[in-house]
């Protein structure tokens, strides 16, 4: 008796700090992502060293993440929720990882943009909304992942969305921006390399908030269009 | 106690008593069985006792008193006094650590409470709005979980809390905080967090200050310069010297207006509270309305409307040079062919001086701080305009030394609407 709770407290404390290097992963993609925003509308483009920094970061984070996951599976064998826990974190890892190489890319874009003398800051209002659009859903995502909050991961999937629509409005501005001044080709082109990476960046907040809500209430809400797919 | 055994020895010999005659005059048998009889009685009694006190300690309630009879009442009654007082103790301990907790939420600092894991035991209301927590559901939750920057991680895991943590707030943009973590008890932390925007701004105004003043006065001083060694070590023709001479007077005139506008800031800033003379509006907004024509030379079209007839209580002097600023401000920064409208509106509820114009407008992100000293939003094309930097702050000052605000909105390429509202405790009605 004595020796079974023993070890499932054991086993509470890897869960929990497992959870605790996820969230401090996702603080890292946070900082990441914030930081190229930043970076894209003052244009200092000194922080883009540290933010592909923090990328090493992360990937080292993320292999020993999956790793810990492994183990835990393969020690303790986790059921139920437990189970589908450890399954969501290695997922929400992998799309973590991503939404920081995106914002990498951001980084480098707007180095780009800058080196060749050119300021985004002129389009940027659009750009800079999505961003920040962009950053919150990854925030609450993460928020509805450290208090397992189905409901706040919901309002991330709906604030997708937005950004998707956004996305695409600023596309069009950039064509109608490229069709009356050919110069501005080049840079527009980085904007929609940027704003394309943004845009992704909030798809892998949604990502996360299917996870989470995965890991919450046990059901399945990727791709809800394909048969099979469960019942909303 | 004594007593109690007594009374049951007496009570087993009143049972003897009665069983002996009936053991003696019929059956020896009969009289057993009234013996036995009358201790079955007894039993019976305290059984009845008892099982009350079973059911009692079962549930304890207070409400209602538990009363024993014979033995048993002495028994019930300290049991029941015991429970009250443990329970009117619990109360008054319960009590004390709401007004604890209370006297936390009324902090004005943040306060956090960690146990021996890190995790939120506690955390005050300022705490909630600082870190974006909610109290309710993150009791317990590890600390690092909710707040995720890698420098607050870093410093919570290296665990040298000597010095006080400055964090830029990722939840809430332009909150600076000053987290120190203070170990106590067993291994645990309280978190205390301190809002340092204001200090931390002021701070900042006070180097920029510093630095543009010395900046703004520099450089006029080093065109004069240049053009004094030119003049000292060349020959030059009589044409070229009334050009050189023109530029240093400009410039001269420009340190001129810089130091001449840091002198009204700091006169506006030292005087005594504005006086309570009543300043005639309605002629100030017309002289405002034809210097800024005079300023403006023809080249925008500019409409004053005034609603309304009252004036204000205030300073003559500093009203005006707020306003004057106001107008000048929308008269340099609004290309050529701009609509530039004044209004003066005021009644009961208080009185505004609007100035909209169709200028160049102002990114949102400089709004905030327009009226800091020397701040520009765009450097070059504030100091060709003619500004000194001072304008905005000269405008603020006086403005808040009657009671009124400055209101601030624009939109880049569109243009600008500032707003004086004075309160309506200083509008004189006519």
């Amino acid at each position: 008796m004595n020796e079974t709770s023993h070890v499932s407290s054991q086993f509470d404390e890897d869960l929990a700090n497992l959870r605790t290097h996820v969230l401090q992963m996702g603080g890292l993609v946070e900082t990441q992502v914030s930081a190229a925003i930043d970076a894209y509308s003052t244009g200092e483009v000194s922080s883009v060293k540290a933010i592909v920094e923090t990328d090493r970061k992360v990937n080292e984070l993320e292999k020993a993440i999956d790793d810990d996951c492994a183990h835990l599976i393969a020690k303790r064998q986790p059921t139920a929720s437990d189970l589908r826990l450890v399954l969501g974190i290695s997922k929400i890892v992998t799309d973590l990882e991503r939404a920081g190489d995106e914002a990498k890319k951001i980084a480098k874009g707007v180095r780009r943009i800058y080196e060749n003398g050119h300021m985004p800051v002129q389009y940027g209002i659009g750009v800079r909304h999505i961003a920040e659009a962009a950053l919150v859903m990854v925030r609450q995502s993460l928020d509805a992942f450290a208090r397992m909050d189905s409901k706040l991961a919901e309002t991330v999937i709906y604030a997708d969305r937005d950004v998707d629509t956004e996305f695409k409005s600023i596309m069009r501005q950039l064509i109608t921006h490229m069709m009356e001044d050919p110069r501005t080709i080049t840079t527009s082109i980085d904007i929609i390399w940027i704003s394309r990476a943004i845009e992704r960046i909030g798809d892998h907040a949604k990502n996360i908030a299917e996870h989470v809500i995965f890991v919450v209430e046990g059901r399945d809400i990727r791709h809800p269009g394909k048969k099979g797919g469960s019942a909303q | 106690m004594s007593a109690h055994l007594l009374k049951a020895a007496l009570f087993a010999l009143l049972g003897a008593a009665l069983a002996w005659p009936v053991g003696h005059f019929f059956e020896p048998w009969q009289g057993w069985a009234v013996f036995c009889i009358s201790l079955l009685l007894q039993m019976v009694f305290h059984f009845r006792n008892f099982s009350r006190l079973e059911a009692w300690t079962r549930a304890p309630v207070v409400d209602d008193t538990l009363e024993g009879d014979g033995a048993w009442n002495g028994i019930f009654g300290r049991l029941y006094r015991h429970e009250k007082d443990l329970r009117q103790q619990i109360k008054s301990r319960e009590d004390e650590i709401g007004l604890l907790i209370a006297a936390g939420q009324a902090l004005t600092d943040g306060v956090i409470l960690l146990d021996t894991m890190n995790q939120i035991q506690f955390c005050n209301s300022m705490a909630e709005t600082q870190l974006g927590l909610v109290v309710r559901t993150d009791r317990g939750q590890h600390i690092a979980n909710l707040v995720r920057q890698p420098e607050f991680v870093d410093y919570l895991a290296a665990e040298n809390f000597e010095r006080p943590l400055l964090l830029r707030s990722d939840r809430r943009a332009d909150l600076m905080l000053s987290i120190h973590v203070i170990p106590y008890g067993n291994d645990r932390k309280l978190m205390q967090i301190k809002d340092v925007t204001q200090t931390e701004r002021l701070d900042r105004m006070r180097r920029d200050f510093v630095a543009n003043v010395s900046h703004e006065l520099r450089t006029p001083l080093t065109v004069l310069a240049g053009f004094l060694e030119t003049m000292q070590e060349i020959e030059v023709d009589r044409d070229e010297r009334q050009r050189y001479l023109t530029l240093m007077a400009e410039q001269s005139q420009r340190m001129l207006s810089i130091v001449q506008d840091l002198l009204t800031l700091s006169s506006i800033e030292s005087a005594p509270p504005p006086c309570h003379e009543v300043v005639d509006m309605a002629t100030m907004v017309d002289r405002l309305h034809r210097d800024a024509q005079a300023l403006s030379g023809g080249r925008h079209h500019i409409e004053l409307l005034i609603e309304g007839q009252c004036d204000l209580r205030g300073a003559e002097s500093e009203l005006n040079s707020a306003l004057t600023n106001l107008v000048s401000n929308a008269v340099r920064y609004t290309p050529a062919g701009g609509k530039i409208r004044l209004t003066w509106r005021s009644g009961g509820q208080g009185a505004e001086f609007a100035v909209e114009d169709t200028g160049i407008g102002i990114d949102p992100s400089h709004i905030p701080r327009l009226t800091e000293r020397f701040y520009r939003a765009d450097r070059g094309r504030s100091r060709d305009a003619g500004g000194t930097g001072l304008g905005l702050a000269i405008v603020k000052h006086a403005l808040s030394r009657h009671q009124a605000r400055l209101e601030i909105q624009s939109t880049p390429g569109v243009g600008s609407c500032f707003r004086a509202r004075f309160p309506a405790s200083r509008v004189v009605l006519l």
